[in-house]
């Protein structure tokens, strides 16, 4: 018998002898159902379930429907009860569904807002405990890794190739080519890093994966670091992604008790140590080459590129860095095949996408969605358009690195590179609606203001540029603008794009550009006034 | 934590390099609400850093506080997501009722205000954090509550 059949046989005999029969209370306890009181709705349970010895109550992350959260998900076969926006004073309507013969249905909400999505790689997410690897390896957790250990490297590298998977923290590079380039370095060790800093502001995605599904990840993890031959993972966590650290670390030491991480993993041979780093905060820390810097206790800066870091990253070694998105997503193409992975998408771009909503829809939330979905059907389709009689008015797409589209733009397919020609780029997937009557000149403001406050200082342009594009934008907010502004404004984004090392300073420009491009008569506007 | 007990301290907890120095910093703040020079000093001394070095890496992150807070922090996100939907508007009131602009701290020392650029949970706008625990749809009133009620 192999060894991950004995861990799983084991995990299996453990979850019958402790929950068999029994009536599944799931609280989804996420960062944002957190800020939503879940864990007060989680203790009223605890009461309320003391003398019920037939209900067994799970913390599970959260599946993404944000707007209905605190959710509460009652369970045993053949009937289902989902209570929505629970407080802790009504937990007597989740307790009298314990007994009740018939399924409270999902809201119509609910229905509207998963109807439209493709769910892969957020699956397990509200549902598994996130806190007991024995869920996740009796539904084949591990399976895959296992599977990746009995092939070559090479072979990883190469079915993970053919599915096409790009980097989902923006950049959209194939994720194996990365591997493969580390692995080509001769050399006595290599790191794999893995980007959990998400600090693009209106990004929620990461959280969720490692909240929802630890293990998913850390699978994800190992299987690459076998790929890229690295013996040693840093998972560089944001730093006030306090419930992820938390779940990640459980999930981190439950796997090592059970032999799937440290030494000789699976009886393979394979060594893979996992450390786990927290942020110290900072939008530039997500660049992958300040992470590096962070973690080796510098300032927050980046560095020249060449060397890339797969060639000489941390500690000089060659390192992988990959986002937690697109690691989540390993598993699967590992365990299903490349093609059951891409065959959903585009075929410039395959997979599906987590993109996080927010702003002026009803649904707002996490939505996992084809690549190639319009920013149509999210606003409308997933999110459910605005709020009753308000309007959009425009779309901050991708956060402070990118721009702002108005309506007429709605049709435009999510996918990496960009989406307009003035800047406007995915990112991370942030999607967020500005409700109509907002001036574009305030939104662009706050995006740049943002970029000045979060450029490094390391370059020149990008330190003395960023401020002075919120100067010629308050200039023009106040009525002190002249016709000359705008022309300043697109210099400033033209020389600080060009300019700049890393992302922030080279994408510092796209708010800018994209207003002037689409909401140029308002902005025009303003500066005849002056 | 009095000085000469800082450095055995971290003797105990961290290796003597460099890149213990986030996570040092990291436990200090968390220790002592925010990082006084004098602890920077001696960081520098364990982990053979230069201080001028470890103020500058302490300096640059976002989330480490050189100087002390008052009482209560209450940090009103201002993202895009939160701004414009409920966000301006409960930063407005709080600024209202406690009387001091973002980045203030109140006479007394109870209260210091602050902008947040993003609380990264944008589906519960508009978000605040009260003394490092983040509340969705939130409103002014009940954020003042909370700080009266634990006075």
């Amino acid at each position: 018998m192999d060894a991950l059949t004995r861990i799983e046989g084991a995990a299996r005999r453990r979850l019958a002898a402790g929950a068999a029969g029994k009536t599944r209370v799931v609280v989804q306890v996420g960062h944002c159902s957190q800020a939503l009181g879940a864990n007060a709705v989680a203790e009223a349970l605890r009461k309320a379930l003391k003398d019920r010895p037939e209900a067994q109550l799970v913390l599970a992350g959260c599946d993404g429907a944000c707007f209905a959260a605190p959710q509460v998900i009652v369970s045993r076969p053949g009937v289902v009860s989902y209570h929505s926006r629970v407080t802790p004073d009504e937990v007597g309507h989740v307790t009298q569904s314990l007994s009740a013969g018939d399924s409270i249905l999902p809201t119509s909400d609910l229905e509207g807002f998963f109807n439209p999505q493709h769910i892969s790689v957020m699956s397990g997410c509200g549902e598994i405990n996130p806190s007991d690897v024995d869920e996740y390896l009796a539904k084949g957790g591990y399976l895959s890794l296992s599977r990746a250990l009995s092939q070559t490297p090479q072979q990883v590298i190469s079915e993970v190739l053919r599915s096409g998977l790009q980097g989902r923290g923006g950049a959209y590079f194939p994720a194996a080519r990365k591997w493969q380039a580390a692995r080509s370095v001769d050399t006595d060790s290599r790191y794999l890093v893995v980007n959990a800093e998400e600090g693009e502001p209106g990004l929620f995605k990461d959280r969720h994966l490692m909240e929802g599904n630890p293990h998913r990840l850390l699978e994800g993890m190992l299987i690459a670091a076998y790929a890229a031959g690295a013996s040693h993972c840093y998972l560089y966590i944001n730093a006030e992604a306090d419930l992820s650290a938390q779940r990640m670390e459980g999930a981190v030491d439950q796997a090592r008790g059970l032999g799937l991480v440290g030494v000789n993993i699976l009886d393979s041979g394979f060594n893979c140590q996992v450390e786990l780093r927290r942020g110290a905060g900072g939008y530039v820390c997500g660049e992958e080459t300040t992470l590096l810097n962070t973690i080796e206790g510098r300032r927050r800066e980046p560095r020249l590129r060449p060397p890339f870091p797969t060639e000489s990253g941390l500690f000089a070694r060659p390192t992988v860095i990959n986002n937690v998105e697109t690691l989540a997503n390993v598993p699967h193409i590992i365990g299903r095949g490349a093609v059951s992975f891409s065959h959903v998408g585009l075929d410039s771009a395959r997979g599906t996408k987590l993109v996080s909503l927010s702003g002026a829809v009803r649904r707002p939330g996490l939505a996992e969605v084809p690549m190639g979905t319009t920013l149509r059907q999210l606003v409308h389709d997933v999110g459910g358009g605005p709020p009753p009689g308000r309007r959009i008015g425009m779309l901050a797409v991708g956060g402070p690195s990118s721009g702002v589209l108005p309506p007429s733009q709605w049709d435009i397919q999510l996918r990496p590179g960009l989406l307009h020609p003035s800047g406007v780029v995915m990112g991370g997937g942030g999607v967020t609606a500005v409700e109509e009557g907002v001036p574009a000149i305030e939104v662009v403001r706050l995006l740049a203001a943002y970029n000045a406050a979060e450029s490094c200082g390391k370059c020149t342009p990008c330190r003395e540029g960023t401020p002075r594009m919120v100067e010629v934008l308050d200039r023009l907010a106040s009525g002190q603008g002249s016709p000359g502004d705008l022309d300043e404004l697109s210099y400033l984004a033209e020389i600080v794009g060009a300019a700049s090392l890393c992302g922030l300073g080279q994408m510092a420009g796209g708010p800018i550009n994209s207003a002037l491009h689409f909401f140029g008569g308002e902005l025009s506007a303003l500066a005849r006034t002056g | 934590m009095e000085r000469n007990e800082l450095r055995p301290l971290l003797r105990r907890m961290f290796p003597r390099q460099r890149d213990s120095l986030l996570p040092a910093l990291h436990f200090l703040q968390q220790e002592l609400g925010h990082l006084p020079e004098w602890t920077l000093q001696i960081v520098g001394w364990h982990l053979r850093v230069p201080a001028s070095e470890v103020y500058g890496a302490a300096t640059s992150y976002a989330e480490l506080r050189i100087d002390p807070p008052g009482d209560h922090v209450i940090r009103v996100c201002q993202g895009v997501g939160c701004r414009y939907t409920g966000g301006g508007q409960l930063l407005g009131d709080l600024i209202a009722a406690l009387g001091i602009q973002p980045g203030e701290t109140t006479v007394d020392g109870s209260v210091t205000l602050e902008e947040t650029p993003c609380g990264f949970l944008c589906p519960a706008a508009p978000a605040a954090q009260l003394d490092g625990h983040w509340i969705g749809r939130a409103r002014a009133e009940g954020l003042i509550e909370h700080i009266q009620g634990t006075v």
